[in-house]
This record gives C-alpha cells, structure tokens and sequence, in this order.
C-alpha cells in the first residue's frame, strides 16, 4: 500500500519534472510574490524605524520569504482534480485501481509536494542571495519547524478534497478554488503575519487550522514560539486532521456513493 | 490602414458570439465574479495592513495608493475580459489541436484566438475598481469631470492595450510547449509592482517596469497624472502600447512561421 | 459454477424531466420532477472461466451500464451480481485486483510520461512479482508491437499506438477477466487486427476471460466464441455464436448481374419465399432460406423475367443480421416480442 503510494507520488513528481520551464518559471513566480511585500515594508521601516507587530526588519524579510517558500506545499496539490475526475467520467478508471480512491490520490498530492518542496528550496536559496535572512537558533527549532509543516500536508489534502467535491456538488469547481485560495493566505498569515491583524482576527485565526500552515512554523523558525507551545500546536494539528479527515471521508463517500448509483 | 480596420471590425463580431456563449452559462458566471472579488481581498487586506504601520509610502498616502490600486484593477479588468483567451493557446488549442482548425480560417489565428476572450469574470476586476476609484477621487476632493472620466477610459484602455501586447509575446511559447499558460501568467504577476509608488523599489525593479515590461504605464503614471503629481509621462502609454504591439505581432508572426515549418 | 454470476440484474435511473423556458429551467432548480428509467431490466448470464463474449446491442441498450455494474462502478437496483465470488459493488477494490479494463478512449497511462513509466506503475500497483512482469511485458511487446513505444511520452502517441499500450497495461498483472469497452472505436484495420489476435493469444495462453463490447461486429466475428444481443435492457440472445447464425441467419443473399429485364421482378414474380432486397436494371439482391428452396430453383424463376449474367452467394455475417434484429424483422420471435416499453 505504501509502496503504491510512494510509487504514484514519483509518478506525478516525474510528471512535473518532464517540464524543466515548470520549475523555472513556478520559482520566479514565487519570488516576484515576494518581492512587492518585501519592498512594501522596507520603505515602512525605513520611513518609521519602529518593529511592526514585534519583528524586525530582518524578522519581516525573513518572514516573507518563508512565507512564499512555504506556500506552495499549502496552495498546490490534487486541488480539484477530484472534482474534475467525476465531471469528465476519469473516475471510472481510477475507482478500477488496485488500491482505494483515497489513498490514490493522496498519493498523487505527495508527489505534488515533493515539487513543491524543491520550488520552495529554490527559491528560499535565491531570496536568501539577495536578501539577509535570518536563520532559526538551534537545530531542534528547525526540525520543529519541519514537523509543524509536514503535518500540515495531510490538513491541506482534506481540505482540498473536501472544497473539490463541494465544487462538484455545487457545480463551481473553479470558483471554490479561488475561495480556499483566499481564504487561506488570509487565515494562514500569507498576506501578513497574524499579529498585524485585528484582536478579532486573532482569535478566529486561533482556532481554525490555517495558522499553523504557515504562521506558526514562520515563527518557530524565527523563535517567536516557545519550545513548550510547540507541543499544544502539534496536538491542535492532529485534532484538526483527524476532524477534517472525518468530513472529507463522508464527502468523498457521498461522492462515490451517487457515482455508483447514477453512474456520475 | 483597411485592413486593421477589417480587422477590428472582425474583432468586435468575435466578441459578440462570446457574449452569447457567456449568458448561457450564468450561474458559473456570478460565482467567478465573486471569487475574483474575494481574490482581491488579499491585496486589500495588505494595503490596510502596511498602512497600519505607517502614514505614506514614498510619499503616497493610503488613499492616493487605494486609488492607484483601483485605477490598477479597471486596466486588469479590461485587459482579462480582452486578453484572457491568450492563456489557453497552449493548453487548450495547441495540446487539442484546435489551433490547426483556427489556422484554416481566413481570419489572422491571432485575432481568431483574442476575439474568443470571454473572461466575464473581468466585471468583479471593473465593478471593484470602479468603485474603489471613484471613492478615492471623492476622498481625495479631486472632482470627477467628463475630462477626467474620458482620461481615464483612454488610459484603461490603452492600459490594458498594455498588457495584452505583454502577454500576447508571452503566448508565443505555447509554440514549443503546452504549458504556455503559467508562462504568460509569471510575467503577467509582475503588474502588482505597478501597483504601488514605484520609488520603494530599487533600480533593478524600476527599470524592469517601465523600460522591460512598462506596466508603469498601464496605471502607475496615469495615476500619477489624475493626481496631478507628475503629467507628462503618461502621454507616452499609447506610444509604448503601438510599439508593444508592432513588436509582438512581429515576433507571433515570426513564432507562427516556424512553428509551421516544423510542426510540433 | 462460472466465473460471472448475474442474477435477476435491473437498474434503474431517474432522471430529471426537464421544462422548456426560464419558467421551467426554475422550476426543476427547486422542485425536479422525475422520471424513471430502466437500463437493465432482469437479466441472467453465467459466464464460464475463459470464454470470449461478445456484448453486443445498440446504443442506449444497456451494455455500459451492464458493464459497470459488473466492475463494481455501479450498484444495481435489484439482483444479484458475483464476480469471481465477489460482490463487485461491495469489495470493489478486492473485485479490482481480478479485473482489468479498457473504456473506450479513457485512459490509464500518463500523460506526459514514457509509457514504460505507466507500466511499471501498474506493476507496483498490483505487486506483480518481478519475473512475471517481465515476462509479460517481453510477451506483450511482441505481439502488440510496443517496441519502439515505451521508450516514448503518451501524448506524443497517436490512437492507435495508444490503444495498444492501453491494451497491454489492461493486461499487464493477469487479470481473470477482462472488460472491453469499445477498445477498437476509431482505430485502422490493421491496429483492429492487431489487437484482436492479442486478445485471443492472451485468452489462449492464461485462459483470460474476455467481455467485449463493440459496435464493430468484426470484432465479435473474430474474437468471440459466445454473444450476448441485449435490447432495450433485455437479453434477447444468448448462446454461440455458430447457433445465432444458425437460428438468425439461416439464410443466404444471392446477388445477380442480370440483363433484358422484361418488367419488374418484384411485383410480378409469385414465389414469396424469395425476399428481395434490392432491384435496379442491371442488379439483383435476394435473400432466401435453405430449407425452403434451392438455388436452382430461385434462378428458375428469376430467368423467367430476365437473362442472369452472373451470380454471387454468400451467407449472411453478423452484421447483415443484426441490422435485420434492429430493423424488427425477427419481431416474430417470442424473445424479442416480450420487450416491452420500459421506461414509466
């Protein structure tokens, strides 16, 4: 089963690399996202000289930069290929395969990840060239950072399947998209960090689980994170996936339950 | 001089066809408005937030800078609903072959290809400009004139001109690969640096947006001249927009030959 | 006991009854009306571990609907289904490492990859033992003539080569039985050919066994040892395909080339055993049954009318019989008079 898995997360990273412009051009686009934010603040630093939401310039840079590096392994993946799968009747072959729907293409979304992760690296290495970025301060915040960010792997593959179906059902697959888009570089802190936000904000942002998608691994990275609140974070990540599990599961259910009932 | 006339003539009945083709699918339509809405809301939620944090931006006020975004978004939004066609050349009429059926009309494959542009979805860009422009000149006390609104609309236009000229040298990678889509939209992405006072950034940046890719003209200049801050560069926008567009239908000229000669 | 066990199979769809007008298209949004629509309607087939059957009707018959409610796509309103001792729509993916299946144009391989990629995929898909891959894929290769293919992208495939790859990959972890739906559609003779000798090398060597759906009955004619004729949901025919010949087509087409005709054949000729089936100046096609008179005298009384220059006989094929079973010309028959309007 893993082995499968692993086979289809190669097939779909090879898929990607067929394409060598794929990478070229998905690491400039990260760095020209990053490049309007990081001048925006410099000019305010500069004009103001005083921390905004406690980080320093640098802090802010490094921030950013993070931010787009991360963002690809929260707005990529099998997004609403599922969606798609039922509408154009693909789905009748991928419900042939050997191993379940689900795992297929959660194997796929691994494959996606790992190009992700080679963009995000590529592009943290070129930002790093340009810009000072700060590193974290000792080894465990960074494989504390790294863990925070696998766990939200899973988390954003329930979510998307969860919005790709709600886009089949309400027949606007790529309206729903654009929502979790939006919705996400909101909550997550991609715009900005969350702290700039308002106290409201703040709050909401507490409780859903984007913040820990980008955010709160940010900020471990930049010891703005007490080691000790890393563990309520992971616990918080691992009841998030486990609920958004549980709805993606009865979606998906649904889903195949009306493909095999009135054949898509 | 007959036969650009023949062409935009050809042109606007192309759109009409598109228009009707839209209405058919109308709940689609009011979705993709409103998630293009919602997908601004990340650029506001910036532009608030870096205003928290200071008063001016290179001398620019929060609503001098909310203007230049909103006089920003009319251009986009023309550009989209215009221009928006010209993604799918790769993977849509070149990967299906459709592009061979276009090139057997007695019509230019490039006009045939933006003539089928029906991103409606460009109204949420130009309802969220419009409103936010007009705002802004009220908050700002410059009067709305005939003058100024006619200004405006030439500016757009030839704003979005622009960037049609842009994307259309991008397309002619769809050429040589399928993909061309996210080429055309990395460069494409590069117009959010005209959407804030170019000073911030350095000069590698200033020159790449007004010498390389003149997105400045397509609304930071106009702007600059609404507000009466500087009033002569923007005159040159409908030269660099003819230049722009003897260039890249030269080069989609030249692309198309060899394209032809060797097939894909 | 066979390998596929359908019993007292019926699906049933609804579908929305859709009104004209913006009035109508409301309507339906809040309150849809229904209409009930029956695709297979009771059916029974026992197939044997093995045999090549062909799954033949017309379009809207039934047969995809059959199809996927064999492979578990689908879940039957009523009846039974057991595939290989399986319930198909209750263990789909148990039922999926005994299948394999081919749907038209829909594709399993990927895209922008080398077809070599796909295939060893599906080799860590299924667990195909290393040895048994390899031989597959050796065996494969020569007969579909993949050689110079799996080296190459699938998007740079075209149909034909495509299908083959398609056919091999279906193939590629011995499945027990396999469906193919519609695997020769838009495809050159000599491809069709092709794959149908992979087919029945495949079926001879692993005793594979084949449901085939086609609309080329050349297929069928080639491939199958046994036909299964749905129509409006309801089998109309089961057995060999010698026997559907014999009971449908025991007839023959005779086909002159006739001069100085003196006046029309048709009306004035008195046998009515002899159906004539086309009739111009210089032509003359026929159809007469064996048991009721003979060549001899069929010309008898046609020389009576005209000078016969040539003749060709032949008997009828698959197809020739067919479109006389869709044309109603067996409405006779007890079987096909029981179908009756479905839908309620």
């Amino acid at each position: 089963m893993i082995k499968s898995m692993i086979a289809l997360a190669k097939m779909q990273f090879s898929q990607y690399n067929i394409y060598k412009s794929n990478f070229y051009l998905f690491t400039l686009n990260r760095i020209v996202e990053v490049i309007v934010y990081i001048f925006v603040w410099q000019a305010i630093y500069n004009q103001t000289g005083e921390l905004a939401g406690g980080f320093s310039i640098n802090q802010m840079i490094t921030y950013y930069i993070l931010s787009v590096t991360i963002s690809p392994l929260v707005h990529w993946g099998i997004n609403e290929d599922i969606a798609y799968s039922i509408r154009n009747g693909q789905i009748n072959k991928e419900l042939l395969n050997p191993i379940s729907y689900f795992k297929y293409y959660f194997g796929i979304n691994l494959g996606e990840m790992g190009f992700a992760l080679v963009v995000g690296f590529a592009t943290f290495i070129i930002c790093s060239i340009f810009w000072s970025v700060v590193f974290p301060s000792s080894l465990g915040r960074f494989m504390m950072f790294i863990v925070v960010i696998l766990l939200g792997i899973p988390i954003t593959f329930f979510l998307q399947m969860i919005v790709g179906i709600t886009g089949f059902y309400t027949n606007s697959i790529w309206g729903m998209k654009i929502l979790r888009k939006a919705v996400i570089s909101i909550f997550a802190g991609m715009i900005a960090p969350i702290t700039l936000f308002p106290n409201w904000f703040q709050k909401l942002a507490n409780i859903l689980p984007f913040k820990e998608l980008i955010y709160t691994p940010i900020n471990i990275w930049l010891g703005q994170v007490p080691i000790n609140d890393i563990y309520f974070i992971i616990i918080k990540q691992v009841i998030w996936a486990i609920i958004l599990y549980s709805i993606a599961k009865i979606f998906f259910n649904h889903a195949v339950k009306k493909v095999t009932i009135n054949g898509g | 001089m007959t036969r650009v006339l023949y062409n935009i003539k050809l042109y606007f009945s192309f759109l009409l066809a598109s228009l009707k083709e839209i209405l058919i699918y109308r709940v689609d339509c009011i979705v993709g408005v409103v998630s293009q809405i919602i997908s601004q809301l990340v650029e506001i939620i910036f532009i608030w937030i870096a205003f928290q944090n200071t008063e001016n931006l290179a001398g620019w006020n929060f609503k001098q800078v909310f203007l230049l975004y909103g006089i920003t978004l009319i251009a986009i939004g023309i550009a989209d609903f215009c221009f928006d066609a010209l993604y799918y050349l790769g993977p849509k009429y070149i990967k299906q072959g459709e592009f061979d059926k276009i090139m057997l009309r007695p019509v230019h494959p490039l006009l045939s290809i933006i003539g089928s542009s029906r991103a409606f979805t460009a109204i949420g860009y130009l309802g969220l400009g419009f409103i936010i422009t007009v705002t802004m000149f009220i908050e700002l006390n410059i009067p709305i004139t005939i003058f100024l609104i006619l200004k405006i609309l030439f500016f757009s236009i030839i704003g979005a001109l622009i960037i049609g000229a842009i994307n259309t040298i991008c397309s002619i990678t769809s050429f040589w690969t399928y993909r061309s889509n996210e080429f055309i939209w990395s460069f494409f992405k590069m117009y959010t640096f005209a959407q804030y006072p170019i000073d911030i950034y350095n000069k590698f940046i200033k020159i790449l947006i007004t010498v390389i890719l003149p997105f400045a003209f397509v609304s930071y200049y106009p702007t600059m001249d609404y507000l009466g801050i500087n009033t002569y560069m923007t005159y040159l926008s409908p030269i660099i927009a003819i230049i722009l567009w003897i260039v890249a239908v030269k080069l989609w000229n030249f692309a198309l030959k060899k394209y032809r000669s060797t097939g894909n | 006991m066979g390998i596929i066990e359908v019993k007292k199979l019926v699906k049933e769809y609804k579908v929305i009854q859709k009104e004209k007008g913006l009035l109508g298209y409301f309507k339906n949004l809040i309150h849809p009306k229904y209409k009930k629509f029956t695709a297979v309607n009771n059916i029974n087939i026992n197939i044997e571990e093995g045999e090549l059957v062909g799954y033949i009707g017309e379009n809207g018959a039934g047969k995809s609907t059959t199809i996927k409610m064999l492979t578990g796509l689908l879940t039957p309103t009523s009846g039974e289904v057991i595939v290989n001792g399986l319930v198909p729509s209750e263990k789909r993916i148990e039922n999926n490492k005994n299948i394999g299946a081919v749907f038209g144009q829909k594709t399993q391989l990927w895209w922008d990859l080398p077809v070599i990629e796909s295939f060893r995929l599906i080799k860590k898909m299924y667990k195909i033992p290393e040895n048994e891959y390899r031989k597959n894929l050796k065996r494969f290769t020569e007969i579909l003539e993949l050689e110079d293919l799996l080296e190459k992208q699938v998007k740079n495939l075209s149909l034909g080569q495509k299908m083959r790859c398609e056919i091999a990959a279906t193939f590629m972890h011995n499945p027990k039985i396999v469906y193919l739906d519609e695997p020769t559609i838009g495809l050159d003779v000599l491809v069709k050919e092709n794959i149908r000798k992979f087919i029945k090398d495949v079926n001879k060597e692993k005793n594979t066994t084949v449901i085939l759906t086609t609309h080329d009955l050349k297929d069928i004619e080639d491939v199958c040892n046994r036909i299964i004729l749905l129509d409006k949901g309801q089998i109309i025919y089961d057995g060999g395909k010698q026997e559907f010949k014999d009971i449908y087509g025991n007839y023959v087409i005779a086909e002159f080339i006739i001069k100085e005709k003196k006046q029309s054949i048709k009306e004035s000729m008195n046998l009515d055993i002899i159906h004539i089936l086309e009739e111009t100046e210089k032509n003359l096609k026929i159809k007469f049954k064996h048991d009721e008179t003979t060549i001899m005298k069929v010309m008898d009384e046609i020389s009576k009318y005209c000078t016969i220059e040539d003749i060709h006989m032949k008997e009828p094929e698959l197809e020739d019989i067919l479109k006389d079973i869709y044309k109603g010309v067996h409405t006779n028959d007890k079987k096909y008079d029981s179908t009756s309007e479905n839908a309620i």
